[in-house]
């Protein structure tokens, strides 16, 4: 006993230490072209490399009822350009070993690109191509399509891969945020070209985007060529109208969304509800709070559902934050046979959090924590350009970064217990589960209105 | 060779002093045989452990597999110093996290934390490698995890059921028979003495290589290493692996049942362990088949034929000799068979008629760039250098690596082709829903 207490009393002076050491973020220049185009220049000149990360209001909450249509524009733009073939433009970007990939998230749409310094001005040009200039090529497009639907298909082959979307799908409702990003096969198959240039020319508008650049460059060189090369993108004049700004709807009974897999030998499961907006002033306090709850392995979850029951390989929880709302889920897998023990110790740690709340000495190890890994976070230049995207999509500023410190140390124990209280839900519960049905149906029943599916398949709500 | 050399320090050049030199790594040997490398490197105020220790899958026999990777679970559930949980407990609240994989060959240990932390650090690693305690009720709460890691597994990936079944068809009598998580029955029969022999023969700080990158100085890593690992005593060598796989001497399939939508296809050749000269020039072969969408096997099976949705190649690094192999999942209405004989005639076309100087120098701009990107990290550079330590010999061989691919020729890749992609010496894999017709 005294063993221990003498090495938690060496625990709580080390990290006196770790405070002194603050993480800033790097200097960087931020201009606007004529046409709307936000673009942001940092210099980093460890290693000759350039990321650009290009952001996008091009998203799946426009689909529509087009599901899918947001993803496959994203795909296709890489198939073919004014001046280059699909072919071309693999050899190009191939043969001086560049990474160039474009997609489309729930929000927005992404180009991200990583390649050697010297071969910033070939790159720059194509991605000037793939983003004004795509032809949506009918031939390519076919053979896009195809593959997208076999992926589809293969969804079923992975639940861990598609709970998620069963998760949207099921707290969001009707709102954009619950359209499913990569589609169904019935919307994907029905998908023609003139759908995705309608998509491209109505969404990849400079107004509304951002162009992050870190790496091994001048920030005045940059600037010219980026100027000269995307200022003929023209700007668009309609106003979109902000879909997801649209209230979410309400939760009010506890559901369970019942995903059947014949050949399920687990059962994968997400519980939660929804969750909070990225730009939530208290966001850094929510995420100390979370990694205690289910964000690193000590958390409680892990602790319960892993290290002292061995139900799991990993319980862990998280909250998604979108532009205008989000969600928070804990999420785990077990054996058919243990589905109801790990389902009963998940929602047993979560009524422990509200009911017992926090000590000092796991928030302060928790404080500890988010601080030691949060410089790691932002090492690369492509997580720095990630970083000033997300920083442009949700309006964060530099204090983020700058001001993590002070506000990680400024939590105390009964602003984190109001934090438990406020954010992390506790009636209502919505659950999906994909797994056996024909075994684990009676058990689904305890926790809520059950919803039965099969899997890749979508219910009517 | 000169190019590379030149674009090198052309860059050096450029950079001043910024980019990762061989003379940045610097070395020491404490008595007890551990070996430590260390890179200083204050561009963020963390640093990094990594531990290596020869002890992988390869070590284990019938009846004891699986054993090294929950070995490697169990180092984290307590020791004489920091009991049951207080490891991952310590090293969270001074602000680190961790991680650990097991592999055929290896076992490594990874440790991220603030560099002011890094005495605890040393005292948590010091304490499990000289100390373990062995807990039976630890053991068997560890036994559901691993048995949970080992069923998600196989859950969420067919590619899993697949290449554990070629594995064990390729090798019959090496210990690469068997995957690195084990067989269910073994799992489930583990002994508390199988692990304490496991644990005195392996975990031992001459079967060791440390690696530290970060914003520590060298004398500090130094010091540390020799008040927390250096009284740890040396262990006799483990005993070598002595069983070597007999040449295949003939074509081998295998198929598997799973709920896929299309048909999952794997083509594997015996190919030689990572010091073998060969290897660079596998690696390049490797590349040019699988490596982007230019790609002979993309750009002819997925682009332009159709007959498949992915490819992708894998030629890793290995002690023995391992394999090269080739997945494709077909393509919708496609016989795996067509897509199989598609696989085997862009090979035929290599053995015929070699490969482009265009793709050889596209593949050494692919590998410069690889270069950049593990040297970007504290990870990157610890990792990286770790396994050119152990699987190549030398960690100085992570500097001439560039130097050693731009050696290679379109000849060599040829020649290369022709020697390991035979009929006899393949073995192919196929998992379909289907399997009666």
């Amino acid at each position: 006993m005294k063993k221990v207490i003498l090495v938690i009393m060496v625990m709580l002076v080390t990290p006196a230490i770790i405070v002194a050491q603050s993480f800033q973020l790097p200097e960087y220049t931020t201009f606007t072209l004529p046409n709307g185009l936000v673009v942001n220049l940092m210099e980093q000149k460890e290693v000759p490399v350039i990321a650009v990360n290009i952001i996008l209001p091009a998203g799946a909450i426009y689909d529509g009822e087009k599901a899918g249509l947001a993803s496959l524009t994203a795909d296709a733009l890489k198939l073919g350009t004014k001046n280059y073939t699909k072919t071309q433009l693999d050899q190009a970007l191939d043969f001086v070993g560049a990474n160039l990939n474009t997609f489309a998230q729930k929000e927005y749409a992404s180009l991200y690109a990583k390649f050697a310094a010297k071969d910033k001005e070939t790159i720059l040009n194509l991605v000037k191509e793939i983003l004004l200039y795509p032809t949506f090529d009918e031939t390519e497009f076919e053979k896009e399509k195809n593959r997208a639907l076999v992926a589809i298909d293969r969804q079923k082959e992975s639940p861990r891969s598609i709970i998620p979307s069963y998760f949207d799908f099921l707290i969001y409702g009707n709102h954009v945020y619950g359209n499913i990003p990569q589609g169904t096969a019935a919307s994907l198959g029905a998908l023609k070209t003139s759908d995705l240039k309608a998509f491209y020319n109505a969404n990849y508008i400079p107004n509304g985007s951002a162009m992050s650049i870190v790496g091994d460059f001048s920030s005045k060189e940059m600037k010219a060529m980026i100027t000269k090369l995307f200022s003929e993108w023209k700007k668009s004049s309609s106003d979109k109208d902000n879909l997801a700004s649209k209230p979410l709807p309400k939760i009010s009974e506890s559901k369970v969304l019942l995903v059947n897999k014949d050949d399920a030998k687990e059962s994968t499961f997400y519980i939660g509800s929804q969750g909070i907006n990225r730009n939530n002033p208290e966001f850094v306090d929510i995420s100390i709070i979370n990694t205690l709850f289910g964000g690193r392995f000590t958390s409680m979850l892990n602790d319960e559902l892993r290290v002292n029951s061995g139900l799991t390989y990993g319980a862990r929880s998280s909250f998604e934050p979108l532009k205008y709302g989000g969600s928070f889920a804990i999420s785990t897998f077990t054996a058919n046979e243990t589905t109801e023990a790990a389902l009963d110790k998940a929602f047993e740690v979560l009524n422990t959090l509200h009911s017992k709340g926090l000590d000092e000495q796991s928030l302060a190890s928790a404080k500890n924590y988010v601080k030691g890994q949060f410089p790691p976070k932002y090492e690369t230049v492509s997580q720095l350009s990630g970083l000033l995207g997300e920083m442009f999509w949700y309006d964060l500023d530099k204090s983020y970064i700058n001001n993590f410190q002070k506000k990680v140390d400024v939590l105390d124990l009964k602003k984190a217990n109001e934090i438990i209280e406020t954010y992390f839900p506790k009636d209502h519960l919505q659950l999906v589960i994909i797994g056996k049905a024909s075994e684990i149906k009676a058990i689904a029943e305890k926790y809520g209105k059950v919803i039965e599916t099969e899997i890749n398949t979508y219910p009517q709500m | 060779m000169k190019k590379m050399i030149f674009l090198f320090l052309l860059a050096a050049f450029q950079l001043g002093n910024a980019q990762m030199k061989v003379d940045d790594v610097k070395t020491f040997v404490l008595e007890n045989g551990m070996k430590f490398l260390v890179v200083e490197d204050f561009s963020i105020p963390n640093a990094n452990m990594y531990l290596f220790y020869k002890v992988g899958s390869r070590n284990e026999y019938q009846g004891i597999t699986g054993l090294s990777h929950f070995f490697e679970h169990m180092m984290f559930n307590g020791a004489k110093k920091y009991g049951p949980k207080m490891f991952d407990q310590t090293m969270e609240f001074n602000g680190g996290s961790n991680n650990a994989y097991t592999t055929q060959n290896v076992t490594v240990y990874t440790n991220w934390f603030p560099a002011s932390a890094a005495e605890v650090m040393f005292d948590l690693e010091s304490d499990r490698i000289a100390d373990l305690s062995i807990e039976p009720s630890m053991v068997e709460s560890e036994r559901g995890v691993v048995l949970s890691e080992r069923r998600t597994g196989l859950e969420n990936s067919p590619w899993r059921q697949l290449s554990e079944s070629v594995q064990a068809t390729a090798f019959k009598e090496h210990p690469y028979h068997w995957s690195v998580i084990g067989y269910e029955d073994d799992m489930k029969n583990w002994t508390q003495s199988d692990l304490e022999r496991y644990f005195k023969t392996y975990y031992a700080p001459n079967n060791c290589v440390v690696i530290v990158s970060g914003a520590l100085k060298f004398e500090t890593v130094k010091a540390l290493a020799e008040k927390y690992m250096a009284p740890i005593p040396s262990q006799p060598e483990p005993p070598k692996v002595h069983s070597v796989e007999p040449p295949q001497t003939g074509e081998r399939r295998i198929t598997e049942q799973r709920e896929v939508a299309t048909p999952y296809l794997m083509v594997s050749y015996h190919t030689p362990e990572t010091q073998h000269e060969d290897y660079y020039a596998l690696n390049m072969l490797s590349s040019v088949l699988g490596s982007g969408q230019s790609s002979r096997l993309y750009s002819e099976l997925v682009d332009k034929k159709q007959l498949a949705t992915q490819v992708f190649t894998s030629f890793g690094t290995s002690f023995d000799p391992n394999l090269f192999s080739i997945g494709a999942v077909a393509n919708k209405n496609v016989d795996e068979s067509d897509l199989e004989n598609a696989i085997y005639m862009e090979i035929d076309k290599i053995k015929t008629d070699g490969i482009t100087e265009n793709e050889l120098q596209k593949i050494k701009n692919q590998k410069l760039m690889e270069f950049y990107n593990q040297v970007e990290t504290i990870n990157g550079k610890s990792n990286t250098l770790g396994t050119y330590e152990l699987f190549f010999g030398d960690y100085k061989k992570m500097f001439s690596a560039p130097e050693n691919y731009n050696k290679v020729t379109v000849k060599d890749v040829q020649e290369v082709a022709k020697k390991y992609f035979s009929k006899s010496n393949r073995t192919v894999g196929v998992l379909k829903s289907n399997v009666e017709n």
